[in-house]
């Protein structure tokens, strides 16, 4: 079990300022599952998706308190951030492509690591498009402005500009909110098949979809993990009163 | 008084305030035009402000006129509005070119003198040299002054005739190029507005980056966001002032482009950061977070998705600061001067078109003139409206879909 450990996160308290956001969490998430994250707006879930990749460091007045160790090395010492952040991937809320070519897009992640050799991109840019599922619906307009897909494409293309860095972990913010169900169904379809490569958390606003998508839930509340085990048991017999409160729609 | 009467007040209170502000616009703009138009000719976009004298060396030859001499005499190249004809003009075979006796009469300047009215294809003109031998232009309504350094003050068209057909071997004409153009204005606004650019929009760009990507919110960011806006405040004469006593004669750059330039520069300052500002603060923090999450360092996130979203924004910077550069007079003619000339080195003084038209006006009591050099602003000015409208357009990243 140990083995497949890919984030061990131990006693991990966050402040903003003076309120604390999340109180003692303690989890373990293991590779090539997919881990959702649920519980009401304001839990901490997005908070917490954020530490996995220090991407709190943008926000000044937040202070982090305890250890997250990751691939054996706490990620919160003094580590290359940058580094970090290309072996643990982020997609967010609302599609976020760059305004330049859809090209341009997918290779930015490799070019700022320095790869020039255009053939080399050139395969990255294909191999992460069609892992992502675009590869047929863009291949003929590579150099059009990214801005011009649909909201669902666009999407597929921030997960397809994530994977072109070739991450261990990708971490998703509510990736399907701001998408209609077609493309929110195309997407849950796209990461049944990237859980075989790749770790993978995902916050989530709809019970359903990570009933459908995830292995393991965790269930946040005012900042603590109320209960964080596998999805089937969560979802059909939880330990938490809670929990089951939740689930059922009783609250949130 | 009752609620539609009251709508009716306020609203004829609006249409009046609307339509006093667009007749004054048209009233003052149609008074430059009015006053300014007739000044107005290639001659006066071609030549410098000042009358040039130069000696001229002619080889003697003989160039029969080629055209009929009721066409010859016909020609009137010369500024008829200031210039009269006093006899007529007389073809001079020796040298290719016929001369005319004109009455000229400029503001202060009234006198009786010699200019080409006609110069053959083929006249020794075009082979025209200065005593150093350099190759020098002689064009019609150019003034002869002396040939072989006989005084032609006083003398009859057919005088100087026999004159020139006296003479033998080589000529040497004493000649004068005519002045009042503002060629040498518009060559030194424009490299203004180059110097100054090439000062303030790193600096500019650079602390605005600071300011919004680096700076953290605080007394100090603050501080500097409040002396930018004072900066902005500032009358330009004040900066004038400042560029005087710092760049002229503290670091001894003198009265020159330099000075100018960098004194402009500084007046330009708070507006790039203020716009580039404005223009960085509307890229979406999702960017930063995206390219951030894919890696990039921080430079890599402003240089590579940042900032090419903002350069409508900067675009909009350099028009204003052009727009500012061109505007100027009060700070350049501190610290440029008001010497009509092209500049040749950075540390020459040169003066711009505002600062003509204010010497002009003030100092000759020449409103036509003047009036002329502000059509010939006005017009710059509604160019680079019309191409930074277009470049912000083509720049624009989010336009291109």
């Amino acid at each position: 079990m140990d083995s497949k450990l890919k984030f061990n996160i131990k006693d991990l308290d966050l402040f903003y300022g003076d309120f604390q956001a999340l109180k003692n969490i303690n989890m373990k998430i293991c590779e090539k599952e997919v881990t959702a994250f649920i519980g009401p707006s304001g839990c901490g879930k997005s908070t917490f998706l954020r530490c996995l990749n220090r991407m709190n460091d943008l926000i000044d007045s937040v202070k982090i308190k305890g250890e997250i160790i990751f691939d054996g090395q706490d990620i919160n010492g003094d580590i290359d951030v940058i580094n970090l952040r290309t072996r643990v991937g982020m997609v967010f809320q609302s599609p976020n492509p760059f305004p330049m070519s859809i090209y341009e897009n997918v290779a930015y992640g490799p070019k700022c690591q320095g790869l020039k050799d255009k053939t080399k991109l050139d395969t990255i840019v294909k191999d992460s498009l069609e892992r992502a599922a675009l590869w047929d619906e863009v291949k003929d307009r590579l150099n059009k402005s990214a801005l011009g897909l649909s909201g669902g494409q666009q999407q597929r293309l921030c997960i397809a500009r994530t994977i072109a860095m070739d991450p261990e972990v990708i971490l998703m913010d509510e990736p399907t909110s701001a998408l209609d169900p077609i493309a929110t169904a195309k997407i849950e379809d796209l990461m049944q098949s990237l859980k075989k490569l790749y770790t993978i958390i995902i916050v989530t606003h709809s019970m359903q979809q990570a009933g459908r998508i995830s292995d393991k839930t965790a269930f946040f509340l005012m900042g603590e993990i109320v209960e964080f085990d596998d999805t089937h048991k969560i979802f059909t017999n939880p330990d938490d009163k809670r929990t089951e409160d939740y689930i059922t729609g009783r609250f949130g | 008084m009752g609620r539609k009467a009251k709508d009716i007040l306020v609203k004829s209170i609006i249409y009046l305030a609307t339509g006093i502000t667009l007749s004054v616009l048209l009233f003052i703009i149609g008074f430059i035009f009015v006053k300014g138009i007739g000044a107005i000719n290639w001659n006066f976009i071609s030549r410098d402000y000042n009358e040039k004298v130069f000696y001229a060396f002619v080889e003697n030859s003989s160039v029969p006129l080629t055209i009929e001499p009721k066409v010859m005499e016909n020609k009137t190249t010369y500024d008829k509005k200031y210039e009269t004809p006093l006899e007529a003009p007389v073809y001079v075979e020796n040298i290719g070119a016929a001369i005319t006796k004109v009455q000229y009469k400029y503001y202060s300047t009234d006198r009786e003198q010699f200019i080409f009215s006609y110069i053959e294809k083929n006249s020794p003109f075009q082979n025209a040299v200065q005593s150093n031998g350099a190759p020098v232009d002689i064009g019609t309504d150019y003034i002869l002054q002396s040939v072989n350094g006989t005084d032609l003050t006083g003398l009859s068209t057919n005088d100087v005739k026999t004159l020139i057909n006296d003479q033998t071997g080589q000529l040497k004409l004493k000649v004068i190029s005519p002045g009042g153009g503002i060629k040498s204005n518009i060559i030194t606004t424009l490299y203004m507005i180059l110097l100054s650019l090439a000062v303030a929009l790193p600096i500019g760009i650079f602390g605005a980056i600071y300011l919004t990507e680096y700076a953290k919110a605080g007394k100090v960011v603050n501080t500097i966001r409040f002396a930018t806006e004072c900066l902005a405040g500032i009358p330009s004469i004040v900066f004038g002032l400042f560029g005087m006593a710092f760049f002229v004669v503290a670091l001894n750059f003198q009265i020159s482009l330099l000075s100018g330039s960098l004194t402009v520069a500084i007046i330009l300052l708070p507006v790039i950061i203020r716009s580039t500002e404005e223009a960085l603060k509307t890229v979406p923090m999702a960017f930063r977070q995206g390219s951030l999450a894919l890696g990039a360092t921080k430079l890599q996130t402003i240089f590579k998705v940042i900032l090419p979203c903002a350069v409508p924004g900067i675009a909009t910077a350099v028009l204003l600061s052009v727009g500012r550069v061109i505007g100027e007079s009060a700070a350049l003619l501190l610290t440029a001067g008001t010497v009509a000339q092209i500049p040749g080195t950075l540390l020459s003084p040169g003066s711009t078109l505002t600062v003509q038209a204010y010497y002009v006006a003030k100092e000759e009591g020449n409103i036509e003139l003047a009036c002329a050099i502000g059509i010939v602003i006005i017009v710059i000015v509604i160019i680079l409206n019309i191409l930074s409208r277009i470049a912000s357009d083509k720049l624009d990243v989010f336009n291109k879909k």
